[in-house]
């Protein structure tokens, strides 16, 4: 069961050298980490490694948080450059034929399938598979937007750019996701006749 | 803003001005385009919403900690030391030192017939030595042995966990 506490008292906690509550801390972010990891790498053990990566950066960085945005906040923007950094090391070749094909989600589908909620999993599955084919900035600011809790001004100050830009670029990423989306399901109907 | 999507996205996103937010909510009710774009890009924040997040294995959570544990271990001496333990050595020192130079001054014997500088005539420091008597000496060498055989203990067995590794 996870803590009740804030996120600036298992802080206070964690850095007090109780390390279970930095467990706690580890608990209540992983999984979104772990998606926006998943936005860069796309195979699931990359993707553990990034998150795993960010948690320890953040450990060990956890004195110097300023507590002037949020700890999500913070967090994020540690996930964003080691994801970055990844990916330079990892010199993923962003050319395709129709130029961001390339970011094909393999492993992210559904884990599991009720057949009473056959509609809204088809369609979390045909979202998630759109997300997958974007390219990994469009991902993270519609992931961040959606599910992080996250402002504009906030997303901002993760990708270091200005509240504005992000307002654009979220709206340009929506538009992609949707065109993504409309293709997909399309091609699924053409198949299915 | 540009387009009809811009404005609407906007509208739904709560990022544009009271002014703007008014003129957006009119269009929507008087023009039958604009009202159905915004339905149709409702549906479409609702289904960017209602995105499920992945869930990494069950053991991330004890991988991350463990990770951070072994580091711990790992970390050098030097940078694991406490810093209060070091500030008490110093405390120690500096009282140390300036106790003896305050009882070497007060055992100066300071009167000298001549007024130019001498070096003080007597320097009464006998009985310190009685501090250094045998079991003392014997003490202190005992002590160092203690605590050179813990540290090697100490290197030898982080030798050992690298090893491992």
């Amino acid at each position: 069961m996870q803590s009740k506490l804030s996120d600036i008292e298992l802080i206070e906690q964690t850095l007090g050298g109780n390390q279970s509550a930095y467990a706690d801390l580890v608990k209540r972010h992983q999984r979104f980490v772990f998606t926006l990891a998943m936005r860069f790498a796309k195979g699931r053990e990359d993707a553990e490694e990034i998150a795993q990566d960010c948690f320890i950066k953040a450990y060990r960085s956890l004195a110097s948080f300023q507590r002037q945005s949020k700890f999500s906040t913070w967090l994020y923007s540690i996930v964003y450059t080691t994801a970055m950094t990844f990916l330079r090391k990892k010199r993923v070749d962003t050319t395709s034929i129709d130029g961001e094909d390339v970011f094909i989600q393999i492993e992210n589908k559904p884990s599991a399938y009720d057949e009473n909620n056959v509609e809204s999993k088809s369609r979390s599955y045909y979202l998630n598979q759109a997300i997958g084919q974007l390219l990994p900035d469009d991902a993270t600011i519609i992931t961040m937007f959606y599910k992080g809790e996250q402002s504009l001004e906030e997303i901002a100050q993760v990708l270091g750019i200005e509240a504005n830009t992000v307002k654009v670029k979220l709206f340009r990423a929506r538009q992609r996701l949707k065109e993504k989306l409309e293709r997909n399901l399309k091609h699924e109907v053409k198949e299915l006749i | 803003m540009n387009s009809i999507e811009e404005k609407l996205w906007s509208y739904i996103d709560g990022s544009c001005t009271a002014e703007e937010q008014q003129a957006i909510a009119m269009l929507i009710a008087q023009d039958e385009a604009y009202m159905r774009k915004y339905h149709e890009l409702l549906k479409l924040n609702e289904e960017f919403t209602s995105m499920e997040l992945d869930e990494p294995s069950m053991a991330f959570t004890y991988n991350v900690l463990e990770t951070i544990r072994t580091q711990h271990a790992q970390q050098p001496l030097k940078a694991a030391i406490n810093k209060r333990i070091i500030l008490g050595i110093a405390i120690f020192f500096i009282v140390t030192i300036a106790s003896l130079v305050m009882f070497a001054l007060s055992s100066v014997n300071w009167h000298t017939a001549d007024t130019s500088i001498k070096i003080p005539k007597q320097l009464d420091i006998t009985h310190v030595t009685s501090f250094f008597t045998g079991p003392v000496i014997r003490g202190f060498l005992f002590f160092d042995v203690v605590m050179g055989l813990f540290l090697l203990d100490t290197y030898l067995r982080r030798k050992s966990v690298l090893k491992h590794e």
